[in-house]
């Protein structure tokens, strides 16, 4: 499966003197950045409440306008978070209005037609981008601590994930989070109360949205971008949404870290390939073991 | 053993959060038994621990004899205990008479291993939904429901098959005065033909009173009082509230 | 693309039976063999896809790992006819008793689950078994052949090669038999109470039903269905490979399911008949493909959010409220 486009696994060789260490500060990087996916795919699971299959193409869609920046001279990575996130915004407002909204009673349905969209996505890209990976120049190191080189992006990743996680946190302990946090309690509510749901459903779907363009812009150089390398993105964001449960936004970002150093670890010290089949056994036996520790959306078993 | 059922020293913790602390109740054969508390004061938890939803951390649940404590719910429907729910779920895709029948095929199942004749099976699933007074919208689909036909379905598959005890959670709130006075006629009639014994919770005396045979009062996980329903309001500072109200309403000559 | 009117009722079995006609004549109308063979894999394809709205439409359990019983048979009828030697029907038995074995399992892992991990477990299980095959190698006995991922391993049938005609004719028969089967199911007692539990499993359990029970049995139903589509499929195409395990296979199933209408059993057979024939036998470009099937689920599902056969039969029950007494009950 895309096993391919695990970050660090394929980075242009660095030579670190400490590979383990660098494989481990580069995942917890990554884990940022999944933290950031997640966080907009808990955002969409409570207050729209979705299950939305179309986030790994938005963190595509982020990653490939960093490519297409950086091919035409514009290096700065905030410049392509800043395009990515507007361009994921207009999109997902689209998405949120036509698609989401009018089919959202039915649940399975809106999750398969995101998944229709994400394939669409998907399709376009490799039409427009060809299927074979691209990769964008690292830049200098920032610095190289101990053998372990701290780049570029993965700084700007982990200080934008703990911005971003951090203030959506904040803001949800704020008034200005009611109207979300009423939403996700209970619509009926919202909506008599005068709130516009629909519209702030759809906003809600846009600002996800462009928070995982963002994760992809950001993850962008260390990945091999090619157009189902959102895959693998959307499917840990779902373990860690699921895992974590949604009371606390911190829970998502060190479960998301914590899920980034594994897979990295162990797609460096297995292949990529085992690397997704040890996750794939991981999920199994907490489901099936189901540690009471885990928290969840509402306990996963009712006996 | 006279007792019907019998939950003794209860005792259940969410979390941090103890909502009950030792309760201990006993229902009769053909008793119907109020259970009163304000919100909070953990009478649905001990309703959800006797119908088997939840399982208490200590104590015990007896029925008839036998020990149900870790019983599951669907098999105590099938022993005889059913409940209705406060907040009704009805099945979003199946009409009225087809969500009694699942009811009535689970019971029946259960009822033939036990050596019962079995009855024909539409003829009592019509017979419920005329009792019931559900017959005339038995094509309906369920969700469509008004609240009051809705309890009336909860009724319906509750006692669909022969249970010796019936949970009633609140049951009568929230419903006009019409749907509630069908209600009260539709329990007396099913308290008079069969034997069944009623578990009512409410935090209504004035329903518990016309009732109830006798009222448990419990408030913050304990049971504070027990006694005839007559004397609730004399002893539980809580019931008298409603009562002001009533007469408030009265006056004012509302409902 | 499906038709309008009441189920059971009138017009439909009707238009259906049209339909059954249509196709039988077809191959006598002289399509070309390609055409013909296509139809085949697609009567196929209809069955595996209604197996799967048995547990995901009716009994609600949606699952994203279906191919694991689909791959389980087809890889059974390989190994053991190619290696062990067995004659295929005997394989072909074994396939659809190791598919249904496999339902079961799936089942009680995943009936304590609710609704999202149930689709996590699935996926991850389906895959699973996709990783492990694709790495997984198999010596012929005449040991000059290493078999397996993707390259596949045979089946072999035995006897005289079935002519594009015989195949035809018989996977039609199949679909009709399996379609006939998947509706008595749905229909029956069982049937009922699995809708039960999708509809609300707290309800269910309040009124008897051992929940875990009929969640399993709906996985093996499901499961043995989809083997059977299985060995279908490895007497067809003469092999069995790792994609037979896929992510997209998978999916597949639950995306044709969701178009023609999750629940009703007749729309996702005719939605995966459908939308096979047309990926598959217009002479469209795999990129124009995915295309067209990704627009096909997007505008299918905006505008018929329930599927086709679902939108159409909640809007039918909706009159059922104006007339009361009219219409049918189960």
């Amino acid at each position: 499966m895309p096993g391919s486009s695990f970050p660090g696994a394929d980075a242009p060789g660095d030579t670190a003197v400490n590979p383990l260490a660098q494989v481990l500060v580069d995942g917890i990087f990554t884990g940022a950045s999944y933290a950031l996916m997640a966080a907009g795919l808990a955002l969409i699971l409570g207050v729209v409440k979705v299950v939305n299959l179309s986030h790994g193409a938005f963190f595509t869609l982020g990653a490939y306008v960093a490519y297409v920046l950086d091919s035409r001279g514009v290096g700065n990575p905030l410049a392509a978070v800043f395009m990515a996130a507007v361009i994921a915004f207009a999109f997902g407002v689209f998405l949120g209005k036509s698609f989401i909204n009018p089919v959202r009673s039915h649940s399975f349905s809106v999750a398969v037609g995101s998944l229709g969209f994400a394939i669409l996505f998907e399709q376009a890209a490799q039409m427009l981008w060809g299927p074979h990976p691209l990769s964008i120049d690292l830049g200098a190191p920032l610095a190289v601590v101990d053998g372990v080189t701290l780049r570029r992006w993965g700084v700007i990743s982990f200080l934008v994930s703990l911005g971003l996680v951090g203030g959506l946190s904040h803001l949800l302990s704020r008034p200005l989070g009611l109207p979300l946090k009423l939403i996700a309690e209970d619509e009926e509510i919202a909506g008599s109360v005068g709130m516009d749901v629909e519209k702030i459903r759809y906003l809600t779907f846009g600002a996800a949205s462009a928070v995982a363009a963002v994760a992809g812009a950001l993850l962008a150089p260390a990945m091999a971008i090619t157009p189902t390398m959102g895959r693998v993105p959307l499917i840990l964001s779902l373990i860690v949404v699921i895992a974590s449960g949604m009371e606390k936004v911190w829970n998502l970002f060190f479960l998301a870290v914590g899920l980034g150093l594994l897979s990295n670890v162990s797609a460096y010290l297995l292949a990529p390939s085992w690397s997704y089949v040890l996750l794939l056994a991981v999920i199994c036996l907490l489901l099936v073991l189901r540690p009471s520790g885990l928290a969840t959306v509402g306990p996963s078993r009712d006996y | 053993m006279s007792e019907l059922l019998l939950a003794e020293g209860i005792t259940k913790s969410f979390g941090a959060n103890r909502v009950l602390r030792g309760v201990t109740i006993s229902i009769g054969r053909g008793e119907v038994v109020g259970l009163f508390g304000p919100n909070g004061s953990g009478k649905t938890t001990l309703a959800n621990i006797i119908s088997g939803l939840v399982f208490p951390d200590r104590g015990r649940v007896l029925f008839e004899g036998k020990d149900i404590t870790r019983m599951t719910m669907d098999a105590r429907f099938r022993a005889g205990i059913s409940r209705t729910f406060q907040i009704p779920n009805p099945y979003p895709s199946l009409t009225v008479v087809e969500s009694v029948r699942v009811a009535l095929l689970c019971g029946q199942a259960a009822r033939q291993a036990g050596g019962e004749e079995k009855a024909g099976l539409e003829e009592e699933l019509d017979s419920l939904l005329g009792r019931t007074g559900l017959f005339a919208q038995r094509f309906w689909p369920a969700a469509k429901l008004s609240q009051g036909c809705l309890r009336r379905l909860e009724f319906a598959r509750a006692i669909s098959c022969r249970p010796r005890l019936v949970l009633l959670d609140e049951v009568f709130s929230a419903l006009s005065a019409k749907d509630e006075a069908e209600l009260v006629a539709l329990m007396r009639s099913l308290y008079r033909e069969e034997e069944i014994s009623f578990l009512l919770i409410s935090h209504n005396p004035l329903i518990l009173e016309e009732l109830c045979d006798r009222v448990v009062a419990i408030e913050d996980g304990r049971v504070f009082w027990e006694g005839k329903p007559g004397d609730l309001a004399r002893y539980v500072p809580a019931a008298n509230h409603a009562h002001e109200l009533e007469d408030e309403m009265h006056e004012e000559g509302g409902s | 693309m499906k038709k309008s009117g009441p189920f059971r009722h009138g017009k439909f079995p009707g238009v259906l039976a049209a339909g059954a006609g249509v196709l039988l004549l077809l191959p006598l109308a002289g399509i070309d063999a390609f055409l013909l063979n296509v139809l085949t894999l697609g009567f196929l394809v209809a069955v595996y896809t209604g197996s799967w709205d048995i547990v995901g439409g009716v009994a609600g359990q949606i699952s994203l790992g279906h191919a694991l019983f689909f791959g389980a048979a087809t890889y059974a009828c390989a190994l053991l006819t190619s290696l062990a030697g067995w004659p295929f029907p005997l394989a072909a038995v074994a396939a659809l008793l190791l598919a249904t074995a496999a339902g079961a399992a799936v089942g009680a892992l995943s009936a304590p689950l609710k609704g999202p991990f149930v689709a996590l477990l699935t996926l991850a299980l389906g895959e699973g078994a996709h990783e492990f095959f694709l790495g997984q190698t198999f010596f012929s006995p005449k040991g000059a052949y290493s078999w397996g991922g993707e390259g596949g391993i045979p089946v072999l049938l035995g006897g005289p090669s079935i002519s594009p005609w015989t195949a035809y004719y018989a996977a039609l028969a199949f679909l009709v038999l399996c379609t006939w089967l998947m509706l008595r199911i749905a229909r029956s007692e069982e049937g009922l109470i699995w809708t039960a539990v999708s509809g609300s499993e707290l309800s269910a359990r309040a009124s008897g039903v051992d929940v875990l029970r009929y969640k399993r049995r709906a996985f093996m139903v499901a499961a043995a269905l989809a083997g059977a589509a299985g060995v279908g499929f490895a007497a067809f195409v003469g092999r069995a490979t790792a994609d037979d395990f896929s992510l997209e296979l998978s999916f597949q199933a639950a995306t044709f399911a969701a178009v023609g209408g999750r629940g009703t059993i007749v729309g996702p057979v005719l939605s995966a008949l459908l939308l096979h024939s047309l990926l598959q036998g217009t002479g469209i470009p795999p990129a124009g493909r995915v295309l067209l099937y990704a627009l096909a689920l997007l505008l299918t599902l905006r505008f018929f959010p329930g599927g086709v056969a679902g939108t159409l039969r909640d809007r039918v029950r909706s009159r059922r409220m104006v007339a009361p007494g009219k219409g049918e009950n189960r």
